[in-house]
Formats: structure tokens, C-alpha cells, sequence
């Protein structure tokens, strides 16, 4: 009889060390890789958004250059946001209720309203206002299904007077300042659905959606780091280093920044020894080890620290070649940090019970609805939509239009 | 009448949000379910729905009906507290139809609660099964009268 | 030139104006189309959630562990097999300490197989290491303050006017955010239906003056439950609450769990 109870047990749960409540016995986790996926583009779309803004709004022309290619990686990567959210519900089709009956207390159900007014407020109408004047003369010179796609995203409005260009530029700077807290809130209300959750001591603290903002911030310039250097090495440019050492430099000082947070947290989990604490450290020693350790401190943060750090402090003295490539590894370490970053928050916060006393294991599927197959999809999508982004709007072959000087009016 | 002069781009915005946010109430009014909202925020529907389940656990008072001497015979014992189906099995379907019999308890059900178990508390009454006088429990004692023997 | 435009323009207008007015009956009977398929049946007959309070509350010292609560309810409410459970049982082992180790216990061992609903194997302890071991049963706690509708993204669960917490099968959109965010490990994710689950105080027994299964079922009286507002005289509730100390699970997260448990001890989370 025990053989045969102790048979039952062990074919049914997945590897279980302690206790843990039976519902918590399932063989994956709710909140897979795809929920991991989920907030990490969104972060990098808040940080980008948040680097582009830097030279509208405080006016670092050092960054010019990589306005618009920031821009377009933004909206490249929000397109896809909502993806992984639709993927892993068990009932898809009623996603429109999140829209039709937000229940307000909820964090989750700030989503439709944040991503449809951050799409379109912000990022898609700042696109615009930047973009018209080009689409206007784009329209003109593409011919075919090209520029009839330039001739509508005009919105048919063509006036090109210096006035007309003083006003688009001055909306530009206006939705600049308004994205920025729309940034904040598109990727904090994510920290906060973590935050939130009083039930998980991994999850439920107050620095949770302080710690998702200033990584995203982080992961934002260093995509737009890596996506400026690879586009320039494919179309076999040279890089402007004067905009790669300021990215780096805001690269440097955001990483501080979220490093010393995220120490903090660290620091005051630590310290206060929580009921929870033993079983988290038991976790974080058997579940977390390589993606916290290796993957998210050293690789993530201690590794781009020191390269960064050393570039701030011996500058121009360090050759450009050899700047550019520092800055490119510390760019692609940084997103690979990130990453971890949302794995340990998502992944950790399921690997122990809330009994407190036992910890889960969990076999990742490859196939399936959470599986690494259409998180794997979903974070390839956004490098082809920024393709034809790239193809359509960033051209080599058509020409940026200088906005008309006030005082000249052209017809 | 002098319409107010607004840029183009700001006219064109303006219309095309207005049209946006009227598409979006517009679906808001029929896709909200017409209960939502009845006694809270949620489909007041529900409540009916989930209430309209088919129990399946007959209940004690639903075995008194036809075995009304039986029960009198377990009120007056240790066994008051039993519930019928608890040894008996689900009888909602005999309930329905006495033809359809339900699981009788065997000799050796009762080891499910009596089994001696240190984690069992003192109040009941518990055995040790193979030290025990035989492994059929019914050849000593009366299921609905325990205290009694036969 | 000026004319003729802002003439134009009032003709839109009205001519916008006119077909709104002309749509307006078409989009009430679209409408009613699309709601007749979202229209379900109305409450129960001759029952008025307003009218009743439930309350359920748990004797440990009662609880013998033999498991027909959590099996009776997989029964009645048609739980799926595997790892799901509306309640379960857990059982506490507490272990004499280790000779001159000053500690007043051992470390204790906690373990629900299967929830319990085959019963308990045997202890591989021996009974005399053992200080004292005990039943906890457990199941939705019914907070007052409850995190799991506070976290609902849609109002697909919700605390419904006469106590009960349930959750809507139609409306739940299967984010598992009300699962997360329970302290007590009450909810699941069903896997047929792919939406929320967790005890709904046996609705449907309940709202035809029938006791909920596991209350039902239970030999040893270690559940209890009653309507509030009707409680006859003698009430083995009413008795409970009035004279035992009574705890709740998990105070300090300030959700105000309804179900009161008696004979619990400091290992129970």
C-alpha cells in the first residue's frame, strides 16, 4: 500500500524538495517563458523610446544620428508586445474583455489602455510628426505601391511651409515629454504586476517595479547600441563615435544606477531575513544559480561595468576600434543580462511554494503553448518587422529633408 | 459663422482620435455582457450559471426519506456524525431510482478511518489493523451502531 | 469660394447627423443580436445572494485525516485528475528534538499525497519519536479582502454578495494572475477548461439548502458551515466560533480569510 501511494507520488509530481501546496505540484509553470518575454520587450521598447527622447527633450545632439533608428527598434519591438500576453492565455478570444470591462484594481488591466495610447499618443504620432515632412517628398520621388504608402501615412497633410515643419517639430517635442512618463508607465505597470502580488515575498516588494524600469531603461540603449552598430557594419558605414560615446556613456551611468537598486533589493532581503528568506536563498542556490549568478551579475552587470567603466575613465585615449568593440560586447552582454534578469524575476518567483518550506522543479517544454519554440518566434519577430521598418523609413537611397528655415515658404 | 482655424495636422489628429475612441465605445456598449455590473464588477449571470450545476452527493437528509429506521439507529450512536455516502459511495443516482443499488461498504472500508494513525487524535476510536481480532470488521460490529457487537 | 465651402461643410454635417439618427435603430437590433448570444441564464429561482451570509469553519483537532472531504469534492464538482484540488488535507508531523539540542521540537515534516484523497500511508517515523502530529484541512479561505479579485484583470472572479468567492468559467480570460496571487495555494488553473478554478463553497448545493460535500461527508464534524443570517438555535457553528480561540491563516498579508480554523499550531502556513 505505501509502495503503491509512494509510486503515485512520484510519477504525478514534478521534482518537488519540502512541501508544497498540491496546486503547486503541476508539471510547468503558469508563468513560463513567455510571460519572461513579455516585459523584457516592453522594457527594451521604454528604454529605447526613453534614449530617443534624451535628444528631444534635454537635447543631446551627440545622439541625433540614432534618433530615428531608436524610434523604429521602439515600435518594431511594440508591435509584437502584445504576442506573447495573447499566446498564453488559455482563452485568447476574450482578450477584448481586458478593453470592454477593465476591472481597475487590477494592474493587468491597465494593459490595453497603456499599450493602446502609448502605440498610438505617443510613439506612433511622435513617428509621425518627425516623419511627414519626408513622407511628404518621399511620396513625390517613390513611385508605385511605395509611394502611395508614403501618400497616406501624409494623413493628406501636405503643407511644407516653414510654419507648417515649426509645428510639427514643436508637437514632436511635446509627445517627447509626454512619452517619457508614458514609458515609464508602459513598462512600470509590469514591476507593479509583480510588486503587487503580496502572496510571493519574491515578487511582492516596492523596489520590483523601480528595478523593471531602470533595467528596461539599460536594455533599451543597449539594443540601440547593437542594432546602430550592426546596421552601420551591414551597410558598411562608419560609425559616428561621438553619438557611441555618449550612448555609452548613458549606457554606464543607467547601469549604475540599476545595478545599485538592484543591489539594494539584495542588500535589504538580506538584512531583514524575512519568513520567506530561507526558502528563497534554498532557491536561489538550487533554481537560480547560473542565470543569477553567471548570467544576470556577471555577464549582465559586473562584465559591461568594467568595460564601461574604463572607457568612461580613460576616454579617448582608448582606440576607437577597440572602444567599438567594447561597446558593442557590452551592448549584447547587457541584453543577455536582462534577460536573466526577467527569467530569475518570472521563474524564481514559481520555483518555491507559498507554504515557504519546499522547492519546485519544473522540465521546460520546447513545443507547446509556453514553450521555447514560440517565445524563440516571438523574439525574432520584431528583428523582421524592424527590417522592413529600417528598408522603408531609414533608406540609404532616399534623402532626409531639411526642414525649411522660418521666414521661407516653400510651395 | 468663422470656423476656429486649426493646423491641418491637429484637424486631421483630432478627427481621427474622435473616431477611434467613438469605435471603441461603440464596441464597449455591445460587447459588455448585459448582467456586468448587476451586484458588482462582474457578470451577475455567473451566479446563476454556477448555482445551476447538478449536485451529485445525495445528502443524508435525501437517504431519509426511505431509510428513515436506519438513520434512527445511527443517531442514537458513535456513527451520528456519518454522513451515508461517506461509506456508501455517491447514491444520488439511487435516490433517483432505488433499482440502481449503491456501492455497498465492504468488511474492510472502515480501515479508512479507524486505521491507527499517530497523527489521528485521541477522541476516536482506532485500531491497529493486523493486531486486530480479523480483517473483516462486520463479523464483530454493527456498522450504523459500532458501540454494539453482534 | 468661402461660401460654397462652409455650405458644404453644413450639408455633411446634417447629412452625418441624419444617418446617425437613421443607424440608430439598425445598431439597437445589431446589439440585441450580438448580447442574445451573451445572455445566459438568470439566478436561481427563490434564490437571492443578498439574502444569506455563508460561513465555513474548520475544527483541526476534529480532523482525522481519512480524506473523503477531498475526494467527495473532486466528485462533486467534476476537479479534474492530477494535481488540482479545491481542498486538500496536510498533515503535520512534529518530531521530538534531538537530545540536549535545547530546542522544544524537531524539524517538523509536512505532506498532503495527493492531496489526501486516498487517506494517509503510514508515518516512517516511529510512534515514539513522534512529539505530537495532526490533520489540517485546507480550502479557499473566502477572505473579506480577498488578493485573487483584487487581481483580476476582467471581473471574472469576484466576491459575491452573500459570501462566497467564485469565479466565472464564461468570463475568465486564463491569465492565472488571481492563481498568483493567492497566499493560500486555493486556486488552480483546470487544464480541460484552461480557466481559474477553486471551491466555490459547493454553489450549487448550497443555494438549494444543501451542505457543501466535504461538509457533508466529514465523519468527525471538523467542518462546519452555516448561513449567518439563519442560523437555527444550538448551531454547532455558532458554537464553534463563540467558544473556541479561533485563527485564521496567514493574518499579517491583510486579507481577512473568513474560514476560522481552531487547533492550529505555529508550523501551519
Amino acid at each position: 500500500m505505501l509502495g503503491e501511494m509512494t509510486n503515485i507520488v512520484v510519477e504525478a509530481l514534478p521534482q518537488v524538495e519540502g512541501y508544497v501546496f498540491p496546486n503547486e505540484t503541476i508539471p510547468h509553470p503558469l508563468w513560463s517563458t513567455l510571460i519572461v518575454v513579455y516585459p523584457y520587450i516592453t522594457g527594451l521598447v521604454a528604454g529605447a523610446f526613453i534614449m530617443a527622447s534624451l535628444v528631444r527633450v534635454f537635447k543631446v545632439k551627440a545622439l541625433e544620428p540614432v534618433y530615428r533608428l531608436s524610434m523604429l527598434t521602439a515600435l518594431a519591438f511594440l508591435l509584437c508586445a502584445t504576442l506573447p500576453l495573447l499566446c498564453h492565455l488559455g482563452h485568447p478570444e476574450r482578450c477584448y474583455e481586458i478593453m470592454m470591462t477593465p476591472h481597475l484594481t487590477s494592474p493587468m488591466a491597465v494593459f490595453g489602455f497603456v499599450y493602446a495610447w502609448y502605440l498610438m499618443a505617443v510613439l506612433l504620432l511622435e513617428l509621425w510628426f518627425d516623419f511627414r515632412l519626408d513622407f511628404v517628398h518621399w511620396a513625390k520621388i517613390t513611385p508605385g505601391l511605395q509611394g502611395t504608402l508614403y501618400r497616406a501615412l501624409t494623413l493628406g497633410v501636405t503643407d511644407v511651409s516653414a510654419s507648417s515643419v515649426g509645428l510639427d517639430m514643436k508637437m514632436g517635442r511635446i509627445l517627447s515629454i509626454v512619452g517619457i512618463p508614458s514609458a515609464f508607465l508602459l513598462h512600470g505597470y509590469v514591476g507593479f504586476i509583480f510588486g503587487s502580488i503580496k502572496a510571493n515575498p519574491w515578487w511582492g516588494n516596492v523596489l520590483m517595479p523601480i528595478m523593471f524600469i531602470l533595467s528596461a531603461i539599460v536594455s533599451g540603449i543597449a539594443l540601440c547600441v547593437f542594432v546602430y552598430q550592426f546596421l552601420t557594419w551591414l551597410r558598411r558605414q562608419t560609425v559616428d563615435m561621438n553619438c557611441l560615446d555618449a550612448m555609452a556613456m548613458f549606457l554606464f551611468y543607467a547601469l549604475v544606477v540599476d545595478a545599485v537598486v538592484e543591489g539594494l533589493d539584495v542588500l535589504h532581503r538580506g538584512f531583514a531575513a524575512e519568513e520567506g528568506f530561507a526558502v528563497m536563498q534554498t532557491m536561489i542556490r538550487e533554481k537560480l544559480f547560473y542565470t543569477l549568478n553567471v548570467g544576470q551579475i556577471t555577464l549582465g552587470t559586473l562584465l559591461p561595468l568594467l568595460m564601461l567603466g574604463s572607457l568612461q575613465l580613460l576616454r579617448r585615449r582608448v582606440p576607437e576600434a577597440a572602444r567599438r568593440t567594447m561597446i558593442f560586447f557590452s551592448g549584447a552582454l547587457i541584453l543577455l543580462g536582462v534577460l536573466c534578469m526577467r527569467w530569475n524575476v518570472v521563474m524564481g518567483g514559481q520555483f518555491f511554494s507559498k507554504s515557504l518550506r519546499g522547492v519546485m522543479s519544473y522540465k521546460m517544454e520546447f513545443a507547446g503553448q509556453e514553450g521555447w519554440l514560440v517565445s524563440a518566434i516571438i523574439m525574432c519577430l520584431p528583428v523582421v518587422i524592424l527590417t522592413i521598418l529600417v528598408k522603408l523609413f531609414l533608406s540609404e537611397r532616399l534623402p532626409v529633408t531639411e526642414p525649411p528655415l522660418p521666414g521661407h515658404s516653400k510651395p | 459663422m468663422r470656423l476656429f482655424k486649426l493646423p491641418p495636422q491637429i484637424l486631421r489628429l483630432v478627427l481621427l482620435t474622435l473616431a477611434i475612441v467613438g469605435s471603441y465605445l461603440a464596441a464597449r456598449a455591445m460587447l459588455t455582457p448585459p448582467s456586468f455590473g448587476q451586484y458588482g464588477w462582474y457578470r451577475g449571470a455567473a451566479l446563476g450559471e454556477i448555482a445551476a450545476r447538478t449536485p451529485v452527493l445525495a445528502g443524508k437528509k435525501a437517504c431519509d426519506e426511505c431509510h428513515s429506521d436506519i438513520l434512527h439507529k445511527l443517531a442514537g450512536d458513535a456513527h451520528k456524525t456519518l454522513s451515508c455516502e461517506a461509506c456508501h459511495g455517491v447514491s444520488r443516482d439511487h435516490a433517483n431510482n432505488p433499482d440502481i443499488l449503491p456501492v455497498k461498504a465492504t468488511g474492510s472500508y472502515c480501515i479508512r478511518c479507524h486505521e491507527a494513525n499517530p497523527s489521528r487524535p485521541a477522541w476516536l476510536k482506532q485500531i491497529e489493523v493486523k493486531k486486530h481480532y480479523s480483517e473483516k470488521c462486520v463479523e464483530c460490529h454493527l456498522p450504523h451502531q459500532p458501540t454494539q457487537t453482534q | 469660394m468661402k461660401t460654397s465651402s462652409s455650405r458644404r461643410s453644413a450639408l455633411v454635417k446634417l447629412g452625418g447627423l441624419l444617418a446617425g439618427v437613421l443607424a440608430l435603430p439598425v445598431a439597437r437590433q445589431v446589439k440585441a443580436a450580438v448580447q442574445q448570444v451573451l445572455v445566459t441564464t438568470p439566478a436561481p429561482n427563490g434564490y437571492d445572494p443578498t439574502q444569506h451570509k455563508w460561513l465555513m469553519c474548520v475544527d483541526a483537532n476534529k480532523c482525522i485525516g481519512c480524506g473523503l472531504c477531498a475526494e467527495s469534492c473532486k466528485r462533486e464538482n467534476g476537479v479534474p485528475e492530477g494535481p488540482y484540488f479545491r481542498t486538500w488535507i496536510e498533515r503535520y508531523v512534529i518530531p521530538k528534538p534531538a537530545p540536549g539540542s535545547g530546542q522544544t521540537r524537531g524539524e517538523v515534516q509536512v505532506d498532503s499525497p495527493d492531496g489526501g484523497i486516498h487517506g494517509f500511508p503510514e508515518l516512517s517515523l516511529p510512534k515514539d519519536q513522534i512529539e505530537f502530529s495532526f490533520f489540517v484541512p485546507k480550502l479557499c479561505n473566502l477572505c473579506a479582502n480577498p488578493p485573487c479579485v483584487q487581481v483580476c484583470p476582467v471581473g471574472a472572479t469576484f466576491r459575491a454578495p452573500d459570501g462566497a468567492v467564485l469565479i466565472d468559467p464564461k468570463y475568465c480570460i486564463g491569465c492565472a494572475f488571481c492563481v498568483q496571487a493567492c497566499p493560500y495555494g486555493s486556486r488552480f488553473l483546470n487544464p480541460v477548461t484552461k480557466t481559474a478554478e477553486k471551491c466555490t463553497l459547493c454553489y450549487h448545493r448550497i443555494t438549494r439548502g444543501l451542505k457543501p460535500a466535504c461538509v457533508e461527508i466529514c465523519p468527525a464534524e471538523a467542518r462546519l458551515f452555516g448561513d449567518m443570517n439563519h442560523l437555527p438555535a444550538d448551531d454547532p457553528l455558532q458554537k464553534f466560533y463563540e467558544k473556541n480561540r479561533v485563527e485564521v491563516l496567514k493574518p499579517h498579508l491583510g486579507t481577512e480569510p473568513r474560514v476560522l480554523y481552531a487547533g492550529l499550531d505555529k508550523e501551519v502556513r
